[in-house]
């Protein structure tokens, strides 16, 4: 089973996303922010991160950036989820690294297609 | 004291709005989507007044008005669809169809035909793909053409803007980025150069003389399947004289004309599309 990071401040961003994940069988774990996230991907580097922009610690930005400088942080596949939804900030975002933006809000049309677009459906 | 619109309709009424589909656009309804009667009628009942679909029957009744009738009836369709939906078989016509037709066009053109092509996901989808073989496709017109029953998705699909939702349903980041704009509004719309590739009309399959032309390819998919079984082989002997000799039919996954149409067989060149059988070579089905 795949394993997915959703990594969001939003509890219930999380827990929506979560269940969509799950439905699509996905092993799903949670972090709250950027450095939550890194922390969790040091102990176990997951296939698919789900990854909110705006969060207190660290954003998602720089926890892209920091991702993409680890040992093994090439592989998970990174989709960006955010309300930012300007060519701006989805250019950034692919330029630091990420594989597809989600903007939100979103439903289990959306995220399965942009799982399917990164080769994971 | 009215709670606004009513939820159930009564039983006249289903029958008579699913025989109005079915008479305008073949389309059939079960009782089982009666559901799906009320939310495709809804903005037709807000910007009416009516309160239900009830009323709007019994008004249409009462007062016949072919111009809301046959809005009706558009509304009634199923309308689902997606950026690349079946991508595999777009990218098995952009890269391997069209350039064998190609090669035997003496003119170095192609026509196609997006049958009940609905906001034009799939339209807009052919057209990136073929922008994206211009290499390989270099010098030859290719032309499309989409047609759609309901004039609302016409001109949504000609405007060629999409929402929040259908912009990020089957299209990925990097092709929003390239053929696509923000606009004010928070919906997104395609680059002119590719509106431009696409020629939108107005057109019930239903009707005998639509007068479209002919086609290399035709695609036709996820809406012979809901109509009911003699219109469906009605339609395809239309579909069938449309097309150019040689030519192809693509229907939507899943999708087969066996034991309903006598137009049409699977063809050997081409898997999962279907060859127009002469009609000298037609049996009766």
């Amino acid at each position: 089973m795949k394993h997915c990071l959703i990594v969001d401040d939003s509890r219930v961003v999380r827990k929506v996303a979560g269940r969509i994940v799950a439905n699509m069988q996905f092993e799903v774990s949670e972090a709250v922010d950027g450095a939550d996230a890194l922390n969790k991907c040091r102990e176990t580097m997951p296939d698919v991160i789900l990854l909110d922009w705006n969060m207190p610690v660290m954003n998602g930005l720089d926890f892209l950036r920091a991702l993409r400088r680890e040992d093994g942080g090439q592989s998970p596949k990174v989709v960006f989820c955010s309300t930012e939804t300007d060519k701006e900030h989805i250019g950034e975002a692919l330029r630091s690294g990420a594989d597809e933006f989600v903007m939100k809000p979103f439903d289990s049309d959306i995220l399965q297609s942009k799982f399917a677009e990164v080769g994971l459906v | 004291m009215s709670l606004g619109l009513e939820t159930f309709m009564q039983e006249s009424t289903f029958q008579e709005l699913a025989e109005l589909a079915l008479q305008s656009t073949g389309q059939l309804i079960p009782p089982s989507k009666e559901y799906l009667i009320e939310a495709r009628l809804s903005a037709i009942l807000r910007r009416e007044g009516f309160a239900s679909c009830d009323d709007l029957a019994a008004c249409l009744k009462a007062r016949p008005n072919p111009v809301l009738s046959a809005e009706v009836a558009a509304a009634l369709q199923t309308r689902q669809t997606r950026f690349f939906r079946d991508g595999d078989m777009l990218e098995r016509i952009v890269g391997d169809i069209l350039p064998r037709k190609l090669k035997l066009s003496k003119a170095g053109r192609v026509k196609i035909w997006c049958a009940g092509a609905c906001t034009g996901e799939e339209a807009y989808s052919l057209a990136m793909l073929l922008h994206e073989q211009s290499r390989t496709l270099r010098g030859a017109r290719i032309e499309i053409m989409a047609t759609d029953i309901c004039r609302q998705s016409l001109d949504s699909a000609r405007a060629g803007t999409f929402g929040h939702y259908a912009i990020q349903n089957g299209l990925s980041v990097h092709r929003l980025l390239n053929y696509f704009e923000e606009l004010e509004t928070g919906h997104w719309q395609a680059d002119e150069e590719l509106r431009r590739a696409i020629t939108f009309r107005h057109q019930n399959l239903m009707d005998a003389d639509s007068n479209l032309g002919q086609f290399d390819v035709i695609l036709c998919r996820h809406v012979l399947s809901g109509m009911a079984k003699p219109v469906r082989g009605q339609v395809s002997e239309r579909l069938a004289n449309a097309l150019l000799p040689e030519g192809l039919l693509i229907l939507g996954h899943g999708e087969t004309l066996t034991g309903v149409s006598n137009a049409f067989e699977p063809s050997r060149r081409h898997r999962g599309a279907w060859d127009a059988i002469p009609e000298a070579r037609r049996v009766a089905a």
